[in-house]
């Protein structure tokens, strides 16, 4: 057990670190052209989704009862925030990789692993550095929220949050993610190759999830893409959390291990497979922890509260088989408008989906394709409508019980907003770059 | 002090140390001579525990050297880096003084002595060679270990810098710092050091004070000299 004049000096140290890490971000290249590209991303994104927003909304001479169906967390944040989706996937890593390789590279850290720290703390304090250098980039997206403002359109607060949580998350996948492979290899550029193959592995596979389904769809279920659009719909699902957070923490430990360079490689290998194996297990227990919420305010995520209501009050596990191939746009619609929705509802719901193809193309003419099978407490019924209203009624004819009747408070309405984007072009083309330049030139000055 | 005993290192099929062992005395200049791939980099770099030994061990006051006995212990500085390119040598030398909790009562003395006021504001990674041998040095004093482990601390250095580097690292063993220097000019060894560890081809081919290798040399057949030059020679 440290004594307390140890544990301060730890505290000590680490803060030194904290802030040399600082230092050594603010001074590199790659931190200020990540940061210059913010902006402009934003902005493209931004002003894109406010034009489209306005012309549904009845701008121009649209019809103004097609905006009355989009909310803002569709229209607006989920294609502003994809820009740091992108810049989580394409610029980030290339930061990141800079201040972990760094030190390997310059040989400073042959004189930092001289001090008794552990090497996961010295790997956390880039890890925060990191990721405050992430919300200071997240400026830029919070500027896209104040123009919003500025406009008058609406913000609903927790479902705002709930896409930013989703990208800081991202952000963390992308930091230990680099910080891994920038302690595996020997060279920056091959910690980039191998990055970016991790990034291209998780879009192969999506794909095959789509194509094969099954197993492959649980799994693509936890890609970062997979769960950034899960929070982008103002879903936050607490196994999303935990898997999140163990990734990080495992990718984080992996750059550990292999920082510690007086270490036989040999036993680094061997911790690296336990690490493995230890992640492995943990991120399997936290894809069976089934909490969630859904914080969008037109309720994307969730039957109406009279449907949750009802659909409570049923305890018989519900069986559901369909009879439709994963790359069928039916599949994609019943999951969607319909399981994603019950399965947040009835914790005893079973799906089964059966197919002998993965496009359906050629099933179409076999005696079952296209039905959809539910059993409630051993009655069976079909059904072919891939909808929400048809799913529930299906339910309720099942169990016997009286569909709620429709409130029409429970009805969004959405928030239309026929407006362009004025000033963005200047704020994410104009004021950002200068204000990223400005910065850089001031900061680099006063370091030196 | 401490003992390095058996140590043994292969990268592959190449054996780079094969078992080197040696004793630190405290307060000594223990000067590590060897010609360029002689191991001493190899045999630094594992003494400082950035570079995993495959065999061999090494022992402080009779126990075993764990990690954090070393880190109290040991203080590596190695040779051919630019650490924190970005960084002033001001901020570098607060940086490892607050991080490691060195020895901040030293610091302008170091300076002075090393003749780094002039550099305080220039980065690292624009110093010249022998001006960063100088920063890197400065550290190295300033470190709170009791051992200092230098590799090649004269590299770089014009005659009177490293006259001057020599008369500073003697000042300081004389305060009680313990000095292993990695040296492969023989001349700098000669002038700084109490006793030399030979070391060739990964090897030790002697171990002891001037006199001490002298007679060892002749005893093996060579010419009687006092010049550490021909003593090498003679053992190597």
């Amino acid at each position: 057990m440290p004594s307390r004049e140890e544990q301060t000096s730890a505290v000590f140290s680490f803060s030194w670190l904290v802030v040399k890490e600082y230092r050594e971000l603010v001074s590199s290249r790659a931190w200020w052209v990540f940061l210059l590209a913010m902006g402009p991303l934003v902005g493209v994104t931004f002003i894109s989704a406010v034009r489209t927003y306005g012309e549904a909304s009845g701008l121009n001479g649209t019809a103004v009862g097609v905006g009355e169906a989009f909310s803002p967390l569709i229209g607006i944040w989920a294609p502003t925030f994809s820009a740091c989706e992108v810049a989580a996937v394409f610029l980030l890593p290339f930061v990141a990789i800079r201040l972990v390789a760094g030190d390997r590279q310059s040989g400073a850290l042959k004189i930092e692993m001289q001090h008794p720290m552990p090497t996961f703390a010295r790997v956390a304090a880039k890890a925060i550095v990191l990721l405050a250098g992430w919300f200071v980039a997240s400026l830029a997206p919070l500027a896209a929220v104040l123009l919003w403002k500025s406009y008058g359109g609406s913000i609903y607060w927790p479902e705002l949050a709930t896409v930013m949580l989703g990208h800081v998350l991202n952000a963390g996948l992308a930091i230990s993610l680099s910080a891994a492979t920038a302690s595996l290899t020997e060279h920056p550029s091959t910690a980039a190759i191998l990055t970016l193959s991790v990034t291209v592995g998780t879009w192969i596979l999506e794909f095959i999830a789509a194509v094969q389904g099954g197993i492959w769809e649980r799994v693509a279920g936890y890609t970062p893409p997979a769960m950034v659009a899960a929070f982008q719909h103002g879903l936050i699902r607490l196994d999303v959390i935990l898997i999140a957070l163990a990734l990080v923490i495992a990718g984080l430990g992996l750059a550990a291990v292999w920082l510690r360079l007086g270490v036989p490689v040999r036993r680094r290998v061997q911790e690296s497979i336990a690490l493995g194996a230890l992640a492995t297990g943990v991120v399997f227990a936290c894809a069976f922890v089934s909490p969630s919420w859904d914080t969008s305010e037109s309720r994307t995520n969730s039957f109406t509260e009279s449907d949750e209501e009802t659909l409570s009050r049923i305890h018989a596990p519900l069986r559901i088989d369909v009879h439709l191939a994963p790359e069928d746009p039916r599949r994609a619609d019943l999951d969607r408008k319909a399981i994603a929705k019950l399965r947040r509802v009835l914790p005893k719901v079973q799906v089964q989906y059966i197919s002998s193809t993965s496009i359906g193309l050629f099933e179409q003419t076999a005696p079952h394709y296209g039905e959809i099978w539910y059993e409630l407490g051993g009655r069976r019924e079909m059904s072919r409508a891939t909808t929400a209203e048809s799913a529930l009624e299906t339910i309720y004819d099942l169990a016997g019980v009286k569909p709620p009747l429709e409130k029409d408070d429970e009805i969004f309405r959405g928030h239309p907003l026929a407006v362009a984007p004025k000033g963005a072009a200047v704020v994410f083309y104009g004021i950002w770059p200068a204000l990223v330049v400005a910065s850089a030139w001031l900061v680099r000055r006063r370091q030196a | 002090m401490f003992q390095a005993r058996n140590l043994t290192k292969r990268y592959g099929r190449l054996t780079a140390l094969s078992d080197v062992s040696f004793s630190v005395r405290p307060g000594e200049v223990l000067g590590l001579i060897g010609p360029n791939g002689s191991g001493k980099t190899t045999l630094f770099e594992c003494l400082g525990g950035v570079l995993p030994l495959d065999a061999g061990s090494l022992e402080h006051d009779g126990q075993p050297l764990t990690d954090r006995v070393r880190a109290s212990t040991l203080f590596y500085l190695p040779d051919s880096i630019v650490p924190w390119p970005a960084q002033p040598v001001r901020w570098a030398l607060d940086f490892t003084l607050g991080f490691f909790g060195g020895r901040t009562f030293l610091r302008d003395e170091v300076v002075q002595r090393l003749d780094l006021q002039p550099l305080l504001d220039t980065t690292i990674g624009v110093l010249s060679k022998g001006q960063r041998k100088r920063a890197l040095l400065a550290i190295g004093l300033l470190m709170p270990q009791p051992v200092l482990l230098a590799d090649e601390p004269f590299d770089g250095l014009d005659l009177r810098q490293s006259r001057d580097v020599a008369q500073t690292l003697r000042a300081y063993a004389a305060a009680g710092r313990t000095m292993v220097l990695s040296i492969h000019q023989i001349k700098d060894a000669a002038r700084v050091c109490d006793r030399f560890v030979l070391l060739s081809g990964g090897s030790i081919r002697g171990e002891g004070t001037l006199d001490q290798l002298a007679s060892l040399a002749a005893a093996r057949g060579g010419a009687a000299t006092d010049d550490l030059e021909e003593v090498f020679l003679a053992l190597t």
